[in-house]
């Protein structure tokens, strides 16, 4: 095992057997990764948890023949062997008539701000105390108990591939959630995220827990119907964000996205302008390379409500005619961050803007799932807090609703964005997203039968 | 298992022993895992992976720390168990509920399920590999009776070796060969612009004998087959007071959902009250009537070659079958050792860590529906109205796992005893009362099956394998607005 964390002579070995193994092309990247982690429920830490790994990740094309392999055994024997598989594995294949080759070198790279944390040495010993801190805020507020998670992690990488890109990249990151409930029925969520711990608000997410779960008191069951809804970021990142993530070819090609042949048209009002962008600073997806090595950038994928285009890496922009927008993946592009341009309108101003019609705040959301991808129809569970608002106003707590509509429907049918623009990530938003509370009409809410 | 490095787990538990832990476990896994990308007939990726690691659990003074690493040299393993040890301590003497794990016996043991001669996952060529797949493409684009314009595969198959060892005298060795596929389909009508998906979900421990098993080539050319027709011959689905009658695939997910989750012990604690959320089932509701005389749910690590199958859970408790309902009756939960002492009770063999960089958490393995006596005609021939559904779209569900919904795929009605035409996408929205005090027959063991799926829970989320499953149900009065 000597030697096992220097990664440079453990590449330099890999691309010796690569090219003894007459790889045409290759891309290797070395991952070191130190996360930990606190969850916590009724009020107490559940369990604190460390994880580290070195992870050695390798793409391959031989004969326009590709093969991966992620080894997080990096032990000689394991390498090599694992190679020499690799190699049979590349001959075994047929050609991948969808391969049009990695981007090409030499690039430089952009400066992307706040992507280190100075301070993330020093966040271990205070990470009990701001979760204890998010806890009382929320207790202050009216909540009886709180559950939660806290990541902190770094990770530092080591990229090359065979035409030409090198380079090294390292980042922080934190992710906090927090719900709070008053009892099983009485709940609100508080999420704050960032990579760089001063941008994380402990206080502000335990506050706003604490408080959605403390207004829901006393909640009934809601009606079905029609509804305008303001969905807040958290529940937007989810739902409104998920037409712009349906940019994607790879999703296109295999029936998993409602954009097909829909490049040019109008999706959304014209307020709406949506970027993929990984240069955001803070941005928990933001990243100066992708996974080709080529160069991130901030690409338009909605503007003024219309279509622009979809994200790419080398191959898909050569088979749609274009240029890679810097988000390999290397089987399917991949998103950075999701940015959505926000709009100039408080809560309060979104809710008056709906006066007149039967109107739902929404606050978080869970479990959304397809009846079919391809039409974008589907389900999603608001959960925590969910009030009816009445002539501006919030008028009372309701519960046990369901939205079941299209994507394409709700996107249509944004009326306004919020100016409270804010990031979000946790358990059920996994790419990073930059995005308002916003206004939406006509959404079909539906719930169960007794 | 030569290279195996045994020595390190066990001074990892010695090293902790040293520092005085009243408990400390460790889990070395050892993961190959193989897999191919098929879209739309063409090959776009072949992968291995491997990887290696171990996990570490420690209590100390009420409070749980877990670690993991895999750079396994002795100085790795004392920091990963030092910081084990220091936070579970940190947050340890400030809870007021001290965490402690149930008294259960110690179990020495050694197991496998391994695929069948030359059928293993590393035995079987990539060429082997790939031209099943092309061949199950090759099935469907066959097909002329719609356009079928995506077709998208990905197999996996995984052998993964285990070494759990634990300060009070656990010690479990396991070996275990899985193999999993993964299918998204679109059927179109050209003339309507009707669009319908099926996802195949094929998994199951053991290896390559497994296609011949799932019969899939014409398993595949059934499911195209009836996507095509739902999209040019399904009628609207009846509306009303009905009734349903529910296949192997829908109740398997009905049971899953609906019972599974809820009865996870973890979840009426709250532990995942932040990610998977609670239950509306409580502790105090042991025993209570929470379904008709007709439901029974089992869920059962120990059916071999089952997706979800072990025979010692991941603290090394011995696992047996569990009663989720017996006769309509709220009988057992998913335990871990942590959740069991809280509740005063055993542990029933749930704990399950999905790498080893997970911890062990209370999870489903194989959840289905106990068979009656009826058979399938006996379920239809008195129903009026209603609907006959196999399989399903979508499923949502809350966190609560009481307000559900669920969307036919392959779906008939029956009307007057009589299953009739194609219906597209019948709904059924329901709670999980009604779901369950709904049911007066289910049909008999020899329409018994299962599908093997991924389950998702916990934070980092593990995907579980599991198996749902059952025979046919029926359920009376449903409402569908």
């Amino acid at each position: 095992m000597e030697g096992f964390l220097e990664p440079f002579p453990i590449i330099e070995n890999v691309i010796q057997k690569l090219v003894s193994l007459k790889f045409d092309d290759y891309i290797v990247s070395f991952v070191k990764d130190d996360s930990s982690q606190l969850r916590f429920a009724d009020n107490q830490f559940t369990i604190a948890k460390n994880w580290t790994s070195a992870t050695l990740k390798i793409f391959g094309v031989k004969q326009q023949k590709t093969v991966s392999t992620e080894i997080n055994n990096l032990t000689t024997d394991v390498i090599d062997n694992t190679l020499e598989n690799l190699g049979k594995l590349a001959i075994a294949l047929p050609i991948n008539d969808n391969y049009l080759g990695i981007s090409e070198g030499p690039f430089s790279y952009p400066t992307i701000e706040q992507l280190i944390d100075p301070k993330y040495d020093d966040f271990h010993s205070k990470a009990v105390d701001n979760v204890e801190l998010a806890i009382n805020t929320a207790l202050e507020e009216g909540a009886k108990r709180s559950a939660g998670v806290l990541y902190w992690r770094k990770i530092e990488e080591i990229f090359l591939s065979s035409k030409g890109a090198t380079t090294q990249h390292s980042k922080t990151s934190y992710e906090f959630t927090i719900r709070s409930f008053l009892d099983s029925q009485t709940s609100g969520q508080g999420v704050s995220v960032g990579c760089i711990s001063d941008s994380i608000n402990f206080e502000k997410a335990g506050r706003q827990a604490g408080e959605i779960a403390k207004l829901s008191e006393g909640g009934g069951e809601g009606k079905p119907g029609k509804y305008n809804v303001i969905l807040s970021p958290t529940v937007a990142a989810d739902i409104i964000a998920a037409t712009p993530r349906s940019a994607n070819p790879f999703s296109v090609e295999i029936g998993f996205s409602w954009l097909k042949d829909k490049i040019g048209e109008k999706i959304g009002p014209e307020n709406l302008t949506v970027y993929d962008d990984a240069l955001l600073p803070n941005g928990l997806g933001s990243k100066p390379f992708d996974d080709e090595g080529h160069p991130t950038g901030r690409n338009v994928l909605i503007e003024e409500g219309i279509l622009k285009g979809f994200i790419h890496n080398t191959s898909t922009a050569k088979k749609a005619n274009t240029m890679s927008t810097g988000n390999a993946g290397l089987v399917s592009p991949e998103n950075s961050n999701i940015f959505f341009e926000p709009g100039n309108h408080t809560l309060d101003e979104l809710m008056e803007l709906s006066k007149g019609k039967p109107t739902l705040y929404i606050t978080s959301n869970w479990y959304t799932r397809f009846t079919s991808y391809i039409d974008g129809i589907f389900s999603t569970i608001p959960r925590d807090g969910i009030f009816l608002i009445e002539n501006g106003e919030i008028a009372k707590p309701v519960r046990e609703l369901r939205i079941s509509d299209s994507m394409l429907n709700i996107f249509k049918n944004i009326k306004m964005l919020g100016k409270d623009l804010t990031q979000i990530k946790w358990w059920e938003v996994y790419v990073p997203t930059f995005i308002p509370s916003i206004l939406i009409e006509d959404v079909n809410i539906t719930s169960a039968t007794n | 298992m030569e290279s195996f490095p045994y020595e390190l787990v066990e001074k990892t538990i010695e090293y902790g022993q040293d520092l005085g832990l009243p408990y400390i476990e460790a889990r070395l896994v050892d993961l190959s895992i193989n897999s191919t990308i098929l879209k739309n007939g063409v090959p776009e990726l072949g992968s291995l992976d491997r990887s290696l690691g171990i996990g570490v659990r420690v209590l100390r003074e009420g409070g749980m720390g877990f670690s993991s690493f895999n750079n396994l040299t002795l100085d790795s393993m004392k920091k990963a168990v030092d910081f084990a040890a220091k936070m579970a301590g940190e947050i340890g003497w400030r809870r007021k509920t001290k965490i402690s794990f149930s008294d259960e016996n110690v179990n020495v043991a050694k197991y496998s399920s391994k695929g069948d001669q030359n059928k293993r996952p590393l035995d079987v060529e990539p060429e082997e590999k790939l031209d099943l797949l092309l061949n199950f493409d090759k099935i469907i684009t066959e097909v002329k009776t719609a356009s079928i314009p995506f077709r998208f595969f990905m197999s996996l198959d995984e052998t993964e070796k285990k070494f759990i060892l634990t300060s009070e005298g656990t010690k479990i060795e396991s070996e275990i060969d899985r193999v999993h596929l993964y299918g998204l389909i679109t059927a179109v009508n050209s003339t309507t612009g009707n669009m319908e998906q099926v996802f195949l979900q094929k998994g199951k421990s053991g290896g390559y004998e497994s296609y011949d098993y799932w019969k899939m080539e014409d398993y595949i050319e059934n499911q195209v087959k009836i996507l095509s027709k739902i999209v040019t011959e399904a009628k609207p689905a009846p509306k009303g007071k009905i009734d349903y009658v529910l296949g192997p695939s829908m109740i398997g997910i009905v049971c899953h959902e609906n019972q599974g989750h809820p009865s996870e012990a973890d979840r009426i604690l709250g532990r995942e009250g932040a990610q998977a959320g609670e239950s509306y089932l409580k502790h105090e509701m042991l025993g209570q009537r929470l379904g008709s005389e007709a439901v029974t749910i089992i869920d059962d690590p120990t059916l071999e070659g089952s997706f979800g199958f072990y025979l010692y859970d991941d603290e090394g408790v011995k696992s047996k079958p569990r009663f989720l309902l017996k006769n309509g009756l709220f009988k057992d939960m998913f335990h871990n050792r942590e959740s069991a002492a809280f509740m005063n009770t055993s542990s029933t063999s749930a704990a399950r860590a999905i790498g080893y960089n997970r911890e062990p958490i209370a999870r489903m393995a194989n959840t289905y529906l106990e068979p009656g006596d009826y058979s399938k005609e006996e379920l239809i021939e008195d129903i009026k109205l209603g609907a006959l559904v196999i399989n399903f779209t979508e499923w949502n569900i809350d966190d609560r796992r009481y307000h559900s919904k669920y969307v036919g795929l392959e779906a008939y009605l029956i009307e007057n005893g009589e299953v009739k035409n194609l219906v597209r996408r019948p709904v059924i929205e329901v709670t999980t009362p009604k779901l369950w005090g709904s049911v007066d027959a289910v049909a008999k063991e020899s329409y018994l099956e299962f599908d093997g799926v991924m389950c998702g829970k916990g934070e980092p989320t593990q995907g579980a394998p599991v198996y749902c499953g059952g025979t046919y149900m029926r359920m009376r009065d449903v409402e569908v607005r």
